[in-house]
């Protein structure tokens, strides 16, 4: 019985570590937390694109939908024929280099979306600091192009560490404006959402918001977008940032939430 | 009651966020603990299942075998019992002095519903006791249905445990999406934080997992006792034992993949970018690895039943299919091993040539994979059918047309599994998703149709001559210990790829993992860690079939109740 038992012990721990040698001969990824960027000075174009490559696989988010290949454009390798990001950004916009164009792809996304493609890509600014921002775009003009983005292009006031987008809790987005369309504009909206004749349909179109959606709805929707998902929008869940009670202020808030009630 | 949420909420934040586990650190001692006492808890709540079945089988169809079968399951249950419960109180422990501060926040919102599990799980215990120790003083007519009541019982007690478990782990996962991190957990209602988006998923997908598991260990438990088995009759018994535990847990493996596949549309729905994270993100090449585990149950299950045609007169008829079944076999599980989306650097994705491999990743899309699935149960189903079918010959008028039908039902299902998984690279994407129905149900049907036509065909078919169970070569008592390991290592597998979409977070979004652990580890390391589990788990399993063996006789099946033909 002993030979038996060795036999058994032999299978077990034959088939336990064909399993583990497996598992660790193929890549290992592991999952970092989120840490804060501080950028100096002094920082070179190098060191930009090597913090900004932690952002895009990390906090970004970015690996999320640009790289699948049907979601959004590959950013990393050749899009039909064009190369990598870095080769192609400054010949996508007439008038915009490269570094202007990823800009504008990062902090205002519905400007211009790439034919073939919905859009989805949320407003950055509201996940990430204006650091992480030109961190990426060091990155991505890394990606087949050379990089452009020096310490200058970082506002000097920007020197938070990580996400907080263009505004905060004491001053609100907009510069603090009550002006409810200023603050559709700034906030990013109509990236995703319609008003009248402006904006994108990937959220449900506000124009007659007022009609369905009672100021507590709104409110709730603003502050808490993935409470109730809108029927026929389930497949764009969680894309709505969370963070406009934070960026928001009150007075800003109120105003916003009465002239989306009025559009019945 | 304000003012006991206030103590509540003062008493936790006294408390120090977090401990460290000597040597190991805490998350290593959590996990271990946490994965030990699921693998017990998954065993404890499977084997009562099909126990309660096979008395019924017992009782209604006067097979004492199938009596004695379900009584030697709970034997194996009672002390595996003992152990999920010692192995739970270890869980409890090292969360209340390692997360004291994550536990108080569980505790302040799931609180009512962790002393209404220690209740249920206290009747449970009850129940199982009176079931085992009642068995043969309870024996016959209405005395012995009533215990079989208990069996029953004994099932709602243990479901309705898991369920209340299930809910504290996926609120974790999917917390509704109106917690905040600044949402009081005295304030969130249980019912609302127990019917998160992943509950009911994870609940049924766990329901079926644990028989599948159950089956896997009592397979184990049947060839252990063959091995070390001194008399033939022993043999015969635990061979026969050895089949059912195979039989259930590769039956109900069948069944898992669609509940696996709503817990996965109910992450997305939940939250696109965890989902992601899960099929295309950190944890892409996770997918290739439970691929080539599923492979290999797929194969060694496969593998058994050949072996096992091997003592059924008439079966050799059937041999010179056996290769043709394991090309496709092995061509499928070669089609869903493929990777499809992995995160890779930009000079891995350079060198690939894009995000997909130019040849491969034709293979790796959801089109192939599901189409290789679908014909690799098609053709494990054939196998069991093979193999039933092999010591009868079906004396019916209509037998000759029945088995066409049967074999135009295969055709038909594998042609439009084909279909479907040829047109998929033809259409938008969420075309494609619907197509998976179609292959699926397409595969139902011909196992449901054919197995009603077979059963019918077998009535008063003329035996080859009986199974001649015990005559079974060791190798393929191995192969059922290669599949118990492989389920266990999956079950590991996949309770790392739950639990690891929440990478840093305790509670997703909500309460942050700020310990020096929080990284979710790579899956070299967590392979490790589960290999550990598997193994302390098999060792204290091999104790406790050692102490089964101590605790009383073996019950043999008398040779004199061999069925006549149909047998299995």
């Amino acid at each position: 019985m002993w030979a038996t038992n060795l036999k058994i012990l032999g299978v077990v721990l034959g088939t336990l570590a064909l399993y583990t040698l497996i598992a660790n001969k193929i890549p290992q990824v592991q999952s970092e937390v989120p840490r804060a960027l501080t950028l100096g000075a002094d920082v070179t174009p190098e060191q930009l694109a090597q913090a900004g490559e932690q952002v895009f696989a990390g906090i970004g988010g970015c690996t999320t939908c640009h790289g699948l290949g049907t979601r959004a454009p590959n950013l990393l390798t050749d899009e039909k024929g064009q190369g990598p990001i870095g080769a192609r950004c400054g010949k996508r916009e007439p008038g915009k280099d490269c570094k202007a164009y990823l800009y504008e792809a990062l902090t205002r996304p519905g400007a211009f979306v790439v034919p073939g493609y919905e859009p989805i890509m949320p407003d950055m600014t509201r996940t990430l600091s204006p650091q992480q921002i030109w961190a990426v775009i060091a990155y991505l003009e890394s990606q087949g192009g050379a990089i452009t983005v020096t310490a200058s292009d970082i506002p000097a006031e920007s020197k938070s560490t990580a996400g907080g987008g263009p505004g905060n809790g004491a001053t609100g987005i907009a510069g603090g404006s009550r002006d409810p369309m200023a603050i559709v504009h700034a906030a990013g909206c109509i990236g995703c959402h319609k008003i009248g004749t402006e904006g994108a349909a990937v959220g449900p179109d506000l124009t007659h918001v007022g009609a369905r959606l009672t100021a507590a709805g709104i409110r709730e929707a603003i502050l808490l977008p993935d409470a109730k998902v809108t029927k026929g929008f389930e497949k764009f869940a969680g894309i709505m940032p969370k963070t406009f009670g934070d960026q928001l202020t009150a007075n800003q808030l109120e105003a916003l939430i009465r002239f989306l009630a009025a559009h019945k | 009651m304000v003012d006991a949420i206030h103590l509540l909420q003062a008493a936790t934040d006294s408390l120090p966020a977090y401990r460290d586990f000597p040597v190991i650190g805490s998350r290593a001692a959590v996990w271990i603990a946490a994965e030990i006492h699921l693998m017990f808890a998954a065993f404890v709540l499977g084997v009562p299942m099909f126990a309660v079945v096979a008395e019924a089988i017992g009782i209604f169809g006067k097979d004492q075998r199938y009596d004695r079968l379900a009584k030697e399951f709970t034997r194996l249950l009672l002390i595996a019992y003992s152990a999920t419960a010692i192995w739970g109180a270890v869980l409890t422990f090292f969360l209340a002095t390692l997360y004291p501060k994550f536990f108080a926040y569980l505790t302040a919102i799931f609180g009512v519903s962790m002393w209404i599990y220690v209740s249920i799980f206290f009747l449970e215990s009850f129940t199982l006791y009176l079931y085992y120790y009642g068995w043969d003083r309870w024996k016959y007519g209405r005395a012995k249905v009533g215990h079989w009541g208990l069996g029953i019982l004994l099932n709602l007690w243990g479901t309705t445990v898991m369920f209340i478990a299930d809910s504290w782990l996926t609120y974790m996962m999917t917390p509704p999406r109106d917690i905040t991190p600044d949402t009081a957990p005295g304030s969130i209602k249980l019912w609302h934080a127990i019917l998160n988006h992943t509950w009911m998923p994870i609940n049924i997908h766990r329901l079926i997992g644990n028989v599948v598991f159950g089956g896997a260990i009592v397979g184990a438990y049947a060839s252990y006792r063959f091995l070390a088995a001194k008399t033939d009759e022993e043999r015969a018994h635990y061979d026969w034992m050895g089949y059912v535990g195979n039989f259930i847990a590769i039956s109900a493996l069948i069944v898992l993949p669609f509940a696996g596949y709503w817990l996965g549309r109910e992450i997305y729905q939940y939250d696109q970018s965890m989902g992601i994270t899960m099929m295309g993100g950190f944890m892409s090449w996770l997918w290739v690895i439970q691929a080539f585990l599923i492979a290999v149950l797929f194969l060694t299950g496969n593998y058994y039943l050949w072996v096992g045609m091997g003592r059924i007169p008439g079966a050799e008829r059937f041999r010179p299919y056996t290769k043709w079944l394991l090309a496709v076999l092995v061509l499928g599980a070669i089609v869903w091993g493929t990777p499809h989306t992995m995160i890779a650097d930009s000079r891995e994705l350079a060198a690939m040539g894009g995000s997909h491999h130019p040849f491969l990743g034709a293979l790796g899309v959801m089109s192939a994979k599901n189409t290789a699935v679908n014909l690799m149960i098609l053709t494990t189903f054939l196998s069991f059918l093979l193999y039933r079918r092999a010591n009868i010959r079906p004396v019916v008028p209509w037998a000759r047309a029945g088995t066409l039908i049967q074999g135009g039902m295969f055709g038909v299902a594998a042609a439009i599994v084909l279909f479907f998984g040829i047109r998929g690279y033809f259409v938008e994407a969420i075309v494609r998703i619907g197509y998976s129905v179609y292959q699926v149900g397409a595969v139902l049907a011909c196992i449901i149709f054919v197995t009603v036509i077979d059963v019918l065909m077998a009535r008063g078919a003329q035996s080859l001559g009986a199974i001649q169970w015990g005559k079974m070569p060791p190798r393929s008592q191995y192969a059922l210990f290669i599949l118990a390991v492989t389920f266990t290592w999956l079950m590991g597998l996949m309770g790392f790829a739950r639990s690891g979409i929440r990478q840093h977070w305790h509670v997703w979004q909500v309460l942050q993992d700020t310990t020096k652990y929080a990284a979710t580890p790579a899956l070299g390391q967590a392979a490790i860690m589960i290999s550990v589990c598997v193994l302390i788990f098999l060792s204290l399993v091999g104790f406790i079939f050692w102490l089964g063996g101590l605790a009383e006789k073996s019950t043999f099946v008398p040779a004199g109740k061999e069925a006549q033909h149909v047998g299995h």
